[in-house]
């Protein structure tokens, strides 16, 4: 397979399961700002949190500076200036679609177009402000019927586990930041945790894990380590682990490049590790450095499969590759 | 929803001039559409409109910074072409590229027809598209055009004339196979009362064509097709050509030139490749040879390519053959090579390089058509009778400066056709037609090509990029 047509299945999956899990915060902090505190104004009060945990802070400020627009939900949603909105998330997921669409079957492209052009029109602005929850349960829909058209309509080839290793990726690193929403101000009251495990859709699971004993030690601790929960940080490692020799040929257990042995690394950590561990170094700091692990991960795959030895040792010596990494990690 | 459809004083396509009957081969369609309302007949469109934009059958508009995508507009009342008349014009076509073919070997080998006098030496060798690094070197099956667009229009009695060859990258065959997929879907029945011929095997024969030139024996061939990239406007086209012939579509950051070979980077290495498909210009193939600042081409592929260990389709140089300039002289090509009178009738052109017909143009700037001679897409053009004084003073200098530069041709108003147009009332629009020929092994034309369509009402100008649409042409088995 084309390393360019590798690069853009792998972001083509991120920047959908991005636009997913962005609808999915959105949508429950939106939920949550409903029963507001009416002497606090939004920003202090709910919204702060999740921009901090999407890094837009910076870019949210000066876009709102600009144009007056302190709306952080329609920022995330629709917003041109930043580059992450779930917008421009659809329309760079549909970009890279775009170019492989030889490789992608005839009715994932058609729903993922459908997809973007409804994102990018008036209609969805509309629906947006007069029933949000029908507009994120869309977003939502759309992003599940794709990873269905994935799975039921592309084989499941090299181009299927490059899919499979941008989504679980990215899976992983957005359930890290919900964590670091949570988190965020200590020891959350009981109805902050509850939405952040329903903007996992992990609720019902985590209630069934833990018999309803809510707490942020629980909470962090089954979004974390679960085994068998398909969001937790440790199940989508081990997803990212099984895809990443699939594409390779290695065997299970064993490395032969450097994005595996991180993977393999990490997925070890999190395996051996208890909430212990984490309290030991704090919730900031663990979670920090499972993001950094996150994106040397990214670093790595792009280097082995998509660059040439050649371009590696310019980009080391801090030349500007001929081949520009152009998508962001976040 | 013909009772109100004007004749005018063009060749129409449907109706015959003398009693104003619809031609035997449309009264299906007469009756077809005559049973629909202007309500249905815009459902269908609606239908048929939203379908292309879902499925992403869009150009980009140039010169747009947002990178606008747009659909070719789709009229939905299909061209159709009776067995007889499309047998003739395959024979024209056909005959017309061996002998264009034949010409490009000539010239960048011995030069035959410049010494028997036929074509002047300044003609080709001052050609912009003329290359000079091509000259004796040999190309795959000693064939130079695989794939050759040429655009075929039909004067005021009714004869096909040929108006241009596009014998570089010419595009819209993606569009003649959904266009086809659209009407299959719009008027099933209709469809199959007229018993047409198919044309969706083109990409099989496309890649048939492409393989044939592979020159490593005992390989199963590996073909791809160059595309300059996603903003390119017929981007699209490129896409659907590589997923139907199930080859990959590159760009030039994916292929790379190792000792004189072109390889492909995949990630499990690289991958070496036989034949290349370019949908990109001479100028941006390989900024070593030509344009230093493309970045769309492949540092290296000339040399791969002159060393005989790379294919291309079409062959570097091409574009001489397209040349308007050299258009004017396919009849003599034709009888000097071939020893035959040409099946299909060229439009008369004069040169501005000759004195006499300069004299001529400048004289008639008012009723020619005037044309560029390397231009194309409707560009670097003047017609001449809806021209204003200061174009036509304009132009006047430029051909005075740069008289190679220049054609000038009498205007034919091209045959016209029922349309939809605006509130759904039907009336008649200018059209053309682009027949696909490829020439592999041997030569094949998918019947019948696009039909371009003028919207624009009087407009000749069937541009995709002015205002021109498309419509389904149907060839009838018999």
């Amino acid at each position: 397979m084309l390393s360019r047509v590798a690069n853009s299945l792998y972001w083509l999956s991120r920047y959908l399961e991005r636009a997913e899990n962005l609808a999915r915060m959105v949508e429950v902090q939106r939920y949550d700002s409903l029963d507001n505190n009416p002497s606090q104004t939004p920003e202090e009060n709910d919204w702060k949190p999740l921009l901090y945990a999407t890094c837009m802070e910076a870019i949210h400020a000066e876009a709102s500076e600009r144009s007056g627009d302190t709306d952080v939900g329609r920022f995330i949603t629709f917003s041109e200036a930043n580059s992450d909105s779930i917008r421009q998330c659809v329309a760079q997921a549909r970009e890279n679609a775009r170019m492989v669409r030889d490789q992608i079957s005839e009715e994932f492209w058609r729903e993922l177009n459908r997809f973007h052009l409804f994102v990018a029109s008036d209609k969805a602005i509309q629906l947006w402000s007069e029933r949000p929850e029908s507009f994120y349960r869309k977003v939502i829909e759309y992003c599940m019927l794709l990873t269905g058209l994935v799975n039921t309509t592309i084989p499941h080839d090299e181009g299927w586990h490059f899919i499979q290793t941008g989504k679980a990726l990215e899976r992983a690193d957005k359930t890290t930041r919900v964590l670091d929403m949570l988190a965020y101000q200590g020891e959350p009251q009981r109805s902050r945790l509850a939405s952040a495990l329903r903007s996992c859709s992990a609720f019902s699971a985590f209630k069934a894990e833990y018999r309803g004993n809510f707490s942020l030690e629980n909470a962090v601790s089954f979004l974390l380590f679960s085994p068998s929960f398909p969001r937790s940080v440790r199940f989508c490692m081990r997803q990212l682990d099984h895809h990443l020799h699939a594409i390779s040929g290695s065997s299970p257990g064993s490395f032969t490049n450097e994005g595996e042995r991180l993977t393999g690394s990490s997925l070890a950590q999190l395996n051996f590790s208890s909430i212990g561990n984490v309290l030991q170094v704090g919730y900031h700091s663990y979670i920090d450095s499972l993001q950094e692990q996150f994106n040397q991960i990214g670093q790595q795959l792009f280097e082995t499969y998509i660059l040439l030895p050649l371009e590696i040792r310019s980009l080391r010596q801090n030349e500007p590759p001929h081949w520009q990494q152009h998508q962001q990690q976040q | 929803m013909f009772s109100r459809y004007e004749l005018g004083h063009f060749f129409d396509e449907m109706y015959r001039r003398e009693d104003g009957g619809a031609f035997e081969h449309y009264k299906l369609l007469e009756n077809r559409f005559g049973e629909l309302d202007a309500q249905a007949l815009e459902a269908k469109q609606l239908l048929v409109n939203e379908g292309f934009l879902e499925e992403g059958i869009t150009f980009t508009v140039y010169g747009d910074e947002k990178g606008t995508e747009r659909i070719f507009p789709f009229d939905l009342i299909p061209r159709i072409i009776p067995h007889a008349e499309w047998q003739q014009i395959e024979e024209g076509l056909t005959q017309r590229i061996i002998a264009l073919n034949l010409f490009l070997n000539d010239v960048y080998h011995e030069g035959r027809i410049i010494r028997d006098g036929i074509v002047p030496e300044d003609v080709v060798r001052g050609a912009a598209h003329y290359r000079p690094e091509m000259q004796g070197v040999k190309v795959s099956k000693d064939n130079y055009i695989q794939i050759c667009g040429t655009d075929l229009i039909r004067d005021d009695s009714g004869r096909y004339l040929v108006l241009e060859d596009n014998a570089r990258c010419p595009s819209g065959v993606s569009y003649v196979l959904e266009n086809r997929e659209a009407m299959k879907r719009a008027f099933p029945q209709l469809y199959s009362n007229y018993r047409v011929r198919p044309v969706d095997n083109y990409p099989d024969i496309l890649l048939d064509t492409l393989q044939h030139l592979s020159q490593r024996a005992g390989h199963a061939p590996v073909c791809v097709l160059l595309t300059p990239g996603v903003y390119n406007s017929a981007y699209f086209e490129h896409t659907f050509l590589a997923r139907k012939m199930g080859i990959e579509i590159v760009e030039g950051r994916d292929l790379i030139v190792l000792d004189s070979y072109v390889y492909m980077r995949t990630t499990q290495g690289l991958v070496q490749v036989d034949v290349i498909y370019r949908r990109i210009d001479d100028d941006f193939l390989d900024p070593l040879t030509f344009r230093k600042d493309s970045l769309l081409g492949v540092s290296g592929l000339m040399d791969a390519y002159l060393k005989g260990n790379v294919a291309l389709a079409n062959a570097v140089g091409t574009g001489l053959a397209d040349d308007k300039v050299i258009y004017a002289y396919v009849p003599e090509m034709i009888r000097y090579y071939l020893d035959q009178e040409p099946v299909l009738e060229s439009v008369p052109t004069y040169l501005a390089w000759r004195d006499t017909d300069r004299a001529y143009i400048l004289d008639h700037l008012e009723e020619l058509v005037v044309k560029s001679a390397n231009e194309s897409g409707g560009y670097g053009m003047l017609m001449g009778p809806t021209s204003t004084k200061s174009e036509r003073a304009a132009f006047a200098e430029n051909i005075r400066a740069e008289p190679r530069n220049f054609i000038a041709q009498p205007v034919v108003s091209l045959s016209r056709h029922p349309t939809i147009c605006e509130n759904t009332s039907i009336e008649g629009r200018h059209i053309d037609l682009r027949p696909f020929i490829l020439y592999g092994e041997k030569i094949e034309i998918i019947p019948g090509g696009l039909t371009r369509v003028a919207l624009n009402k009087g407009s000749l100008i069937v541009n995709s990029s002015q205002g021109g649409g498309s419509k389904d042409t149907w060839v009838l088995h018999s």
